[in-house]
């Protein structure tokens, strides 16, 4: 029993390090990216470059939620950043609401929606699922299209930005945004750590098991779609003030759809840090690669299929793969060596 | 009338075929119940019966005189009713300690303070996670708690799902062919654990399975059915020599 403990506590304690030192890491790329705008070199137009590049990763958060974590293929949550936008632009057009207020109230109307299409979609799996929202996709462009309220392909132009009373530019979008990531990541690290994320992998890995568990289908389900959509909308909000417009035009593409389950898939969809790398690719492959136009379209392809056959987890756990090793033989160590001391 | 667990008449077709034909059967408390016969008998049907995921045509089931076909699936463990599956049914993609975990889910507690991990909800998953590996230790998977549960031998498959039901804290559990695909010494552990679990934990067991000598060894009572109806019930030592029991396995000429 003494030996048990000793293994247990080494173990343990090793654990607890492995804890701070993401939290470590954690951190200090926080503080990179609230010292960035000082770096040498750093001009101006990269802030917004640098915003828009945080709410594709958020985006792409949201489509995590509910197809890394909770198994529902989704082609539709430009839908989300769309219902985002258009509600934060109406609020900002007819009540001259703070931004801070936008993004919160962006945000429920898009969870809300997804609790409507998670109860209508409570049947659908797979590809099923993937059309359904596809569809869902279709039909916001339609409605922002032809609603008079939104205004169609002229679009609503809106004021500066201000939040809590301030007047902000582009870099205190950026430090609205990086903020805005750095909530919603902690959200999604509890979510993922708690017993709610358990619900939603194990609904993922066997509806059967997770049912005879005691997981309530419908509501872990509605909730998942809730929580993505939230986190998508919340995006939007952003996509709609980086430019101080929204329109039609730009929220039918359905490549929004299609970019952000790119960018989850690629970057690595039930990886914390999945969203981020995926989010950083899909945005700077049409960046970089300026004269290809339509044709970055097929590079993000060819990037899609190649991360597909070769680390189906993406390339966040492709990445992390050298590190959890490491820590592994550690842990290893430490079991092993405990057992010899015990052991006469 | 107060056995653990009862069903009345359960009948069950699917388009022609009658899978279950009004079977009755009772567990009682404590004990350890077998559910036996032939390849299609209905075993597997009226297993799912009893945990809601197949409905019934006609009959009802009880659980402590409480009829339980107007429930959902996932409210059966709340009335302390466990399963496992027959081909093991675990979350692959994750670990040990979380199989144990999603297991202990109903006793999480309010969802959305769990969500935001407010200070109850931590004092809860701690409190759960001490339990796990407690469980995982009861049943020799200590060192497996970090691994991936689909790089396991299936013997120890086997265990965590065990292990999974277990940590709902049932007093009951039915467990579809728990040593269905296990070679022999897989076998003999997991029958010593079926037995442990039945007289430490005090749970009440109706398992179905396959292998006769551990059927005969561990159950205190046995339910035969063959084409979805009740065929015999009896001891052990009655079901071996029942005639009509013989005859089903081994054809009339026997």
């Amino acid at each position: 029993m003494a030996e048990q403990n000793t293994i247990q506590t080494r173990t343990d304690k090793l654990k607890q390090k492995f804890g701070r030192q993401n939290w470590l890491a954690a951190g200090v790329l926080f503080l990179a990216a609230l010292a960035f705008p000082i770096f040498p070199g750093v001009e101006g137009w990269m802030a917004s470059q640098a915003s828009l590049i945080i709410l594709y990763i958020i985006a792409a958060q949201g489509v995590s939620v509910l197809t890394g974590y909770t198994g529902l293929v989704t082609v539709g949550h430009g839908g989300f950043l769309a219902i985002g936008a258009y509600t934060s632009a109406l609020l900002t057009k007819y009540f001259a609401v703070d931004l801070l207020v936008g993004i919160i109230a962006g945000g429920l109307m898009a969870a809300f929606i997804g609790f409507l299409l998670g109860l209508i979609f409570l049947r659908l799996s797979g590809a099923f699922m993937a059309i359904g929202t596809l569809g869902f996709a279709f039909f916001i462009g339609t409605v922002a299209n032809n609603v008079p309220i939104f205004q169609g392909r002229e679009g609503i132009s809106l004021p500066p930005n201000r939040i809590l009373g301030l007047e902000i530019e582009d870099l205190g979008f950026y430090y609205v945004s990086l903020f805005t990531i750095g909530l919603i990541t902690l959200f999604i690290y509890g979510i993922v750590r708690s017993g709610v994320g358990r619900a939603f992998m194990a609904l993922r890995d066997s509806e059967r098991a997770a049912e005879s568990a005691g997981i309530n289908r419908v509501f872990y389900r509605t909730l998942a779609f809730s929580i993505s959509a939230f986190i998508t909308g919340v995006a939007g909000v952003l996509n709609a003030h980086i430019v101080n417009y929204v329109s039609a035009e730009v929220y039918a593409d359905i490549w929004y759809s299609v970019d952000f389950l790119v960018a989850t898939v690629v970057g690595g969809s039930a990886v914390l840090m999945g969203p981020f790398i995926g989010g950083i690719f899909v945005v700077m492959v049409p960046f970089f690669f300026e004269t290809l136009a339509d044709f970055a379209y097929i590079l993000k392809g060819v990037v899609l299929i190649a991360v597909l056959l070769m680390a189906p987890a993406g390339i966040a756990d492709l990445l992390a793969r050298p590190f959890r090793a490491l820590r592994r033989r550690q842990l290893e160590q430490a079991e092993t060596g405990s057992t010899n001391e015990a052991k006469p | 009338m107060s056995a653990h667990l009862h069903c009345e008449n359960v009948t069950v077709s699917f388009g022609g075929v009658v899978a279950c034909n009004k079977i009755s059967l009772d567990v009682e408390e404590g004990k350890v119940v077998g559910l036996i016969g032939p390849n299609g008998a209905g075993k597997t049907t009226l297993f799912n019966v009893l945990s809601r995921f197949q409905n019934v045509d006609e009959g009802e089931v009880y659980l402590r005189d409480k009829p339980i076909t107007g429930l959902k699936a996932h409210q059966i463990i709340q009335l302390g009713m466990a399963r496992t599956f027959q081909n093991i049914n675990l979350f692959n993609e994750q670990t040990t300690l979380d199989n144990i975990l999603i297991g202990a889910h109903r006793l999480l507690g309010n969802p959305f303070a769990d969500m935001l991990a407010l200070p109850s909800s931590r004092r809860i998953e701690a409190k759960l996670r001490d339990r796990a590996v407690q469980l995982a230790e009861s049943l020799h998977l200590q060192g497996e708690l970090d691994n991936l549960v689909r790089n396991l031998p299936y013997g120890m498959q086997k265990r965590v799902e065990l292990a999974r039901a277990l940590a709902a804290e049932p007093d009951i559990i039915l467990l579809d062919e728990p040593v269905a695909g296990c070679n022999e010494e897989e076998t003999s552990e997991l029958k010593a654990i079926i037995k442990r679990v039945n007289e430490e934990f005090g749970i009440t067991i109706l398992l179905v399975e396959h292998d006769m000598s551990m059927v005969m060894t561990v159950c205190d009572y046995i339910h035969v059915i063959n084409f979805g109806a009740n065929l015999a019930d009896g001891t052990p030592s009655d079901i071996q020599t029942n005639r009509d029991v013989i005859n089903a396995y081994l054809g009339e000429d026997h």
